[in-house]
């Protein structure tokens, strides 16, 4: 695009968020440590994550990349024999504190996943069984709430002659859609996309990526991808993990094309991973 | 070469024994079906739906077995599904390698395939003897014993195929585990859920042990679970054992009749099954 100046600064200050601490972090991960089990899987993670931006994280599997992102919305809780140390303050919270309710968090900070997710159920009743689980909404308000959210996830005119029909007749990139329109439709604050389209033909990929980069206005966004283009296309900041530490932060721009560490040069320039 | 020679014969006589032991079973069965019709089918007639058992030549029916057996499986199902869905659920949703899941999943494997005499023999000293005297409710009861186990392996089975994905899924969404277990796991697994349940009135609705110590029989209209019931099985093993044509007659009548609805019942399930798929 031609407004490479305004651009700049943009990532200029967006580089301050992710690196030093900030107002306007919407994450703040403090000396994060994980266990699976006996296995150290995060060492000393301090991360910050921006409010309405794309914050991505890539690094070869077993990097921990997907484990961090699946304390966000505490998933790991569901595992006896995971467990996290340390603090994330989620607008100066504790998202790891007991006092904090798993389903108010997960209302807050919604999640999709690698493969599409659909219920055994009908377009409209897979959106509203989320929206139902926070809010009593009357008919009208839960057909407005579906419009809406089908609309923000660019799938509303594919789907609006068949909401009554399962949603499991659709295809894989559609599905992985509604799923994106099912997170929406609760109205979280931060949506957490865990290798989103690694199980899409190109075109459905395309369609999210586009998704993203629109969502951002009202969501902060953090993907977790094997791909590092796509990184490159969405993310105003990309992170890189190895063996379960956080190696370098900063604007994707930066790190695409000037990374400060050997290992991340190492790694997006396909040496290893 | 020869070597090759060699698999190829060994190949051939390997099917070969294969395929004819599964005849030689296939041919049991339908000779079980075969004698069941030919004997059975003559002995059906509207007398069969219409009276309750009479002395021998009066022209009795089997109204009572059949409506004793009905009332009896409904009762034993209304008691044993919900306690064998609920076993199941928690065993696959929260009793996964833990110690008290390994335990009931083992208690209930032995159950499974305790003889059903004994089931029979457990109900009769602990509701017959202390209530003094036999009784439909034994009977349900019996008949729910063994429906349990059947409903909670399958249960378990089959809610254990659902993707570990759908669940997280919807507890990514803030919703609490009961939500996630009734909303999505159940929805997700149901029509193997209904096969399990349909396979166990299958199972019951056969089952002559338990009912003998529990609800006995009865030769009178009762309809009465406080009092002795009849029932189609043991209405065929009183009659097969009578020296009187007409009663064996009306004992090939009554096992056709289970066989059918067992059969059908089968059939049933799968076609649930597949619909479902």
């Amino acid at each position: 695009m031609n407004f490479a100046p305004e651009t700049s600064i943009d990532i200029a200050s967006a580089v301050n968020r992710a690196t030093a601490p900030s107002a306007e972090s919407k994450l703040k991960v403090e000396k994060l440590n994980f266990y699976y089990g006996d296995n150290h899987a995060l060492k000393n993670i301090n991360f910050d994550i921006p409010e309405k931006r794309v914050t991505a994280m890539i690094g070869p599997s077993g990097c921990g990349k997907s484990t961090l992102l699946r304390i966000f919305n505490r998933m790991y809780q569901l595992y006896p024999g995971q467990r996290a140390e340390g603090k994330i303050l989620f607008d100066g919270a504790d998202l790891l504190s007991k006092d904090l309710d798993s389903t108010v968090v997960r209302s807050r900070i919604g999640m999709v996943f690698q493969k599409p997710t659909p219920f055994p159920m009908s377009i409209y009743d897979n959106i509203a069984f989320g929206v139902k689980l926070h809010e009593r909404l009357s008919k009208a308000q839960m057909d407005e709430r579906v419009e809406w959210c089908l609309r923000k996830a660019a799938i509303w005119e594919e789907t609006k002659d068949r909401l009554h029909t399962s949603a499991l007749g659709m295809s894989g990139g559609q599905q992985q859609r509604l799923c994106i329109a099912r997170t929406i439709a609760v109205r979280p604050e931060v949506i957490l996309l865990d290798e989103p389209t690694s199980a899409l033909d190109p075109i459905s990929t395309s369609k999210i990526e586009d998704l993203i980069d629109e969502l951002k206005q009202e969501f902060t966004i953090v993907i977790v991808t094997h791909n590092m283009q796509q990184a490159a296309r969405c993310a105003d900041i990309t992170s890189f993990f190895y063996l379960g530490e956080l190696i370098e932060v900063a604007a994707s721009n930066e790190i695409f094309t000037n990374p400060r560490e050997a290992r991340t040069r190492d790694y997006i320039t396909g040496r290893f991973g | 070469m020869a070597s090759l020679a060699r698999r190829r014969a060994t190949d051939y006589a390997v099917k070969a024994i294969s395929v004819g032991f599964a005849a030689l079973s296939l041919v049991l069965l339908a000779w079980i079906l075969w004698t069941l019709v030919a004997r059975g089918l003559p002995a059906l007639g509207p007398h069969v739906f219409t009276q309750i058992t009479a002395p021998p030549g009066a022209g009795g029916g089997l109204l009572n077995a059949i409506v004793g057996s009905l009332i009896q499986i409904i009762v034993a199902l209304i008691i044993g599904t919900p306690i064998g869905l609920m076993c199941g659920t928690f065993l696959a949703e929260n009793g996964r390698n833990t110690q008290i899941g390994n335990a009931v999943r083992f208690v209930n494997d032995v159950l499974l395939s305790a003889p059903s005499i004994l089931i029979g023999l457990f109900v009769y000293q602990l509701l017959v003897v202390p209530f003094g005297g036999f009784s439909g409710w034994a009977g349900a009861i019996a008949l729910a014993i063994i429906i349990i186990p059947v409903v909670v392996r399958t249960t378990e089975d089959m809610l254990n195929l659902v993707p570990i994905g759908l669940r997280e899924a919807a507890f990514a969404l803030g919703a609490p585990q009961w939500k996630v277990v009734t909303f999505i796991t159940w929805r997700a697994a149901r029509a193997g859920i209904v096969t399990g349940i349909l396979l166990a009135i299958a199972r019951a609705a056969g089952e002559t042990a338990p009912l003998l110590f529990t609800s006995l029989g009865n030769n009178g209209w009762s309809l009465s679970l406080d009092a002795p019931m009849a029932s189609l099985p043991i209405a065929i093993y009183q009659y097969a054992a009578s020296p009187f044509e007409d009663w064996v007659a009306l004992a090939w009548a009554g096992a056709l009749i289970i066989t059918v609805g067992v059969l059908t019942l089968n059939i049933l399930s799968r076609l649930v099954l597949a619909k479902m798929k």
